[in-house]
């Protein structure tokens, strides 16, 4: 598949049109929220409900979605790959969507639902987004040196969201 | 009189205040639109080809 340049909302308007259940959490979930950091994928915690793992399958047929993994580009997510708590880092038409089973120290779906809020995202859409100071606990947990910086701005971001 | 203490423009960590103010007064939907602004214009500059 040609490397796109990534469309998050064409990513999610699939998503929303199929009735898939996710949260964004990442990097886009934290510049929704006015953290100036950049990232190349879209990263959510999907329902591993079967229902949804249904629409899930869907949505991803009509993104042509394919691991993105080095000798895994030919291969489609399947339900089972997607019921699990892992992460599955795939390639789209309208680039990279990371389908992360569980965040942190194991943290669903479920898990992460009363701590999410909707947010309109322009051109109609609307989607659920992890609360930034949720995201910033949950990111904390499993933190590398790598990470560090970008924790940095996005606690400082919701120190100045609270002062506004 | 004194003047009012100006705004820290970095924190004690050195994250540029500035973009964050100026992030946080834009609309979720504004700040997605930055995001992919800049995503279109790193890969630009990396020569790759944009889907427009």
């Amino acid at each position: 598949m040609k490397k796109p340049t990534p469309d998050f909302r064409a990513i999610l308007r699939i998503l929303r049109e199929h009735r898939v259940d996710f949260i964004i959490v990442g990097g886009v979930c934290a510049v929704l929220q006015g953290a100036p950091i950049n990232t190349f994928d879209l990263d959510i915690v999907h329902s591993r409900k079967p229902t949804n793992l249904d629409r899930l399958i869907k949505a991803l047929e009509a993104l042509n979605a394919r691991y993105r993994t080095s000798g895994h580009e030919k291969l489609k997510p399947r339900a089972s790959h997607l019921a699990s708590s892992g992460h599955q880092l795939l390639m789209t038409l309208s680039g990279p969507l990371d389908l992360l089973g569980t965040i942190g120290h194991g943290h669903s779906y479920e898990d992460l639902a009363g701590e999410a809020k909707e947010l309109d995202i322009g051109e109609g859409l609307r989607a659920q987004v992890l609360d930034l100071t949720a995201l910033v606990r949950i990111k904390a947990e499993t933190a590398q040196e790598k990470d560090k910086a970008q924790l940095a701005v996005l606690r400082r971001t919701l120190e100045e969201k609270s002062r506004s | 009189m004194q003047a009012a203490a100006a705004e820290p423009t970095y924190s004690e960590d050195g994250v540029d205040l500035t973009l964050i103010r100026w992030m946080l007064s834009l609309t979720p939907a504004e700040r997605l639109d930055v995001l992919q602004q800049h995503l279109r214009s790193v890969l630009r500059l990396r020569g790759e080809k944009a889907n427009s």
